[in-house]
């Protein structure tokens, strides 16, 4: 057996789907941090133009009153804030007295007290650094660089601060940028440039806020690795399941899938039957369907064989005594012999004869039946004809026939020929079966949703050995010189003919000693 | 003709006309023929006066012929009997141990070939009955096996086998040329000279039986050897 079916790798992937919906929610998160990013930013452009407001309006920027308002300003602000005059140079620095920059960028102080969760220590887990090689895999596989995102050469200490957005504030619009901050970090900062204007509306200089997305980027890496780790575990969770499914769905179809492959030979016999299952679900009922049909087959088979074997051994008795009986033929002199023996073959041959016509009949029952019309009959009278019928080919020989039941017509649905061929079949067993003067009773009656019809006789009755058997075809219990005229096939024909309409027939006792049968035909 | 006085042959069969060919045909040959349509008419005939021979169908009403050799064999360990069958499936039951039939004929069969069976099976229960008349007859020894050609009979280091008369043909066509390979059509002839419709699939079976019976008696015996396409041949290095 495969470790893993199709069946199992299907259920596997209908599991590994669901699992993929907290990867969906990690793509939201994107769009989350948009978001948040863009608030950051307004937050960022409103502080500056306060500064702006505060500091302009005069002709050029005073660097003591900006130096000592961003003093005053300190702690109290998250951002960054410079303020650059028209030529860009730095006039004040928020961070210089306090932290140096690096260290703003290191750990943003939380304003509701203590540290926030380290974003190293998140950042660093060993999880986290693999699900960010995954996603920075695929991120090198499908999503383009943007250009321009090198160190941020612009803003070291000490030199003119002309990045493009102050450079884009200085020209009296609005600048803003977004660059990895520089010196080895990973974080990205965000950068907004307002102008700051003196009194006749001129650009005097530029105020540069900036603001590490740390802080944030590190709360959401703890979101993501919190997702990541219920993706794993996920995932963990869908194979096992998946294990399990296969072990208790794909495991018993592949079981039976052995069997079916191991059920017949190359010549297609059957060789076994299906073990069938005591398992209540579909399975179950599949593997119990395969061992009923295996079961039909079988008996099918069977039936096929037997008659083949069937049918060569009853020629092969007739096939006997014609051979001897040729042989002696061409040995004797005697003309009384060669007579006899002449006579013998025809007898056998006409007996033969008669077999293969049986066979015809009953193949051809068996084969037709259902096909031929079937119309509402009057089983009364017809049976009536039938009866009057053999008492005028008995020409008064044979036992009486006598006909019983109520009065009114009784209606089964049938071909008549068939019915008549049914009875003619049973009333002909009775009759050779009934000792010298006696009585065959024919009686009908309704009986369920059809009518019942009860042949006795008084002859020597069934055994009760023999009450199937009887209706096998070629079984014949009769002594050995009625053979010639009867080929163990009539009841057979009989049984072929009831059951084609859905019908019943078996053997009994008549209460009056003999045999008695019992046909039942669906109206 | 002149009225048989031979011995007694009981012939149990329901096929009329079989019965009186088969009647007929041994008359001719001298034997006295008593007749029986069923099993169960035929045991209590036996029941009084036992045959010299005993041929019996198989399927009969009453009481089958299986049956009835059983029967037979409780009255009589050394009467022949001779089946006619009509069904192969039923050859094993017939001719194994339970049994013991000596011999029997697939129907339809050539009446020569049944008289001159039933001419080897009497022989054979009087060579039995008399006690090492004569001395030791006709033999021949291949090592551990040894055929008594007179008694039809096949001993294998000391322990008789029980072989119906087809089996010991059979069995004697092959021994007498070690090494040399028996067509089929050459082992027809030699266990059925009488009979010209023998098909080869009955050698086949006849051979399985007889290596069964010989392995029966000593497991590490398989002396007939297949040549396909050919045949059989007596491999026996003994």
């Amino acid at each position: 057996m495969r470790l893993f079916s199709r069946l199992s790798l299907r259920l596997l992937a209908f599991n590994l789907l669901l699992v993929f919906l907290p990867v969906a929610g990690l793509l939201y998160l994107d769009v989350y941090e948009r978001r948040l990013l863009a608030a950051q930013e307004r937050g960022m452009v409103q502080q500056g133009r306060v500064l702006a407001g505060a500091l302009g309006g005069g002709s050029a920027i005073d660097p003591a009153a900006a130096a000592a308002l961003l003093d005053r300003l300190d702690r109290r602000v998250e951002a960054r804030l410079r303020v650059v005059d028209a030529r860009g140079a730095l006039l004040a620095d928020s961070s210089r007295a306090a932290a140096p920059a690096a260290a703003a960028l290191r750990a943003v102080p939380d304003r509701k007290g203590g540290r926030p969760r380290s974003a190293r220590s998140t950042r660093d887990s060993l999880l986290y650094r693999f699900g960010a090689a995954l996603y920075r895999l695929w991120e090198r596989r499908f999503v383009p660089l943007p250009p321009g995102r090198e160190a941020d050469s612009y803003y070291r200490t000490g030199r003119p601060l002309l990045g493009p957005e102050v450079r884009a504030a200085l020209e009296g619009r609005y600048g803003a940028a977004t660059r990895p901050s520089g010196a080895g970090q990973r974080g990205v900062t965000l950068y907004s440039a307002v102008p700051v204007r003196d009194a006749q509306g001129k650009v005097a200089g530029a105020i540069l806020v900036s603001q590490s997305t740390l802080r944030l980027r590190a709360a959401l890496a703890g979101v993501r690795l919190g997702i990541f780790r219920v993706f794993l575990w996920s995932l963990l969770a869908a194979a096992v399941l998946s294990f399990l499914v296969a072990a208790t769905l794909t495991r018993p179809l592949q079981r039976l899938a052995d069997e079916a492959r191991a059920l017949t030979d190359r010549r297609g016999r059957l060789l076994g039957s299906f073990r069938g299952s005591a398992r209540r679900d579909e399975i179950g009922d599949l593997a119990r369907a395969l061992e009923e049909l295996t079961g039909r087959l079988a008996r099918h088979l069977g039936f096929i064989e037997s008659f083949a074997a069937d049918v060569s051994h009853e020629f092969k008795n007739p096939l006997a005594a014609i051979r001897g009986a040729t042989e002696l033929l061409a040995e004797v002199e005697d003309p009384a012999d060669r007579a006899r023996f002449a006579a013998l073959c025809l007898r056998e041959v006409a007996r033969m004869e008669l077999l293969l016509a049986g066979l015809r009949e009953i193949t051809g029952i068996d084969a037709h039946l259902p096909a031929e019309p079937a119309r509402t009959v009057d089983l009364k009278a017809l049976v009536a004809e039938l009866v009057e019928g053999l008492r005028v080919r008995a020409g008064g020989e044979g036992p009486r026939i006598v006909l019983a039941g109520q009065d009114g017509p009784l209606l089964v649905r049938a071909s008549p020929e068939r019915l008549a061929q049914l009875l003619d079949n049973v009333l002909d067993n009775a009759r050779s079966f009934s000792p010298p003067g006696g009585t065959v009773t024919v009686e009908l009656a309704p009986a369920g949703n059809g009518a019942r019809i009860r042949v006795d006789d008084q002859g020597p009755g069934v055994a009760a050995a023999h009450r199937e058997r009887i209706f096998d075809r070629f079984f014949s219990h009769r002594p050995g010189d009625q053979k010639g005229q009867h080929a163990g096939l009539g009841l057979a024909i009989a049984r072929a003919i009831t059951e084609g309409y859905g019908g019943t027939i078996r053997a009994g006792d008549s209460p009056g000693g003999g045999a008695r049968f019992e046909i039942w035909l669906p109206a | 003709m002149p009225p048989p006085t031979g011995p007694l042959i009981a012939l149990v069969d329901d096929e009329t006309s079989l019965r009186e060919t088969v009647a007929f045909a041994l008359g001719r040959e001298g034997y006295r023929v008593v007749q029986f349509a069923d099993g169960l008419a035929a045991w209590r005939s036996f029941e009084q006066t036992l045959p010299d021979l005993a041929v019996l169908d198989i399927l009969m009403p009453e009481m089958d012929g299986l049956e009835l050799c059983r029967r037979l064999r409780s009255l009589s360990e050394r009467l022949p009997i001779l089946f006619l069958t009509s069904r192969d499936e039923e050859l094993d039951r017939v001719l194994g141990l339970e049994l013991g039939a000596d011999d029997y004929l697939c129907k339809p069969f050539s009446m020569r070939e049944l008289a001159a069976r039933v001419k080897v099976l009497l022989r054979r229960a009087k060579m039995r009955a008399e006690p090492e008349a004569g001395g030791a007859g006709r033999r021949l020894e291949r090592g551990r096996l040894r055929l008594d050609l007179d008694r039809y009979q096949a001993v294998l280091a000391e322990v008789p086998i029980a072989l119906t008369v087809t089996e010991f043909t059979l069995l004697h066509a092959l021994v007498l040329h070690p090494g040399h390979v028996k067509t089929r059509a050459q082992l027809i002839a030699a266990a059925y000279p009488n009979d010209a419709y023998v098909s080869d699939r009955t050698i086949d079976s006849h051979v399985k039986r007889l290596r069964r019976k010989l392995t029966g008696a000593d497991p590490s015996f398989t002396p007939i050897e297949t040549v396909y396409g050919l045949g059989y041949r007596w491999g026996g290095a003994e």
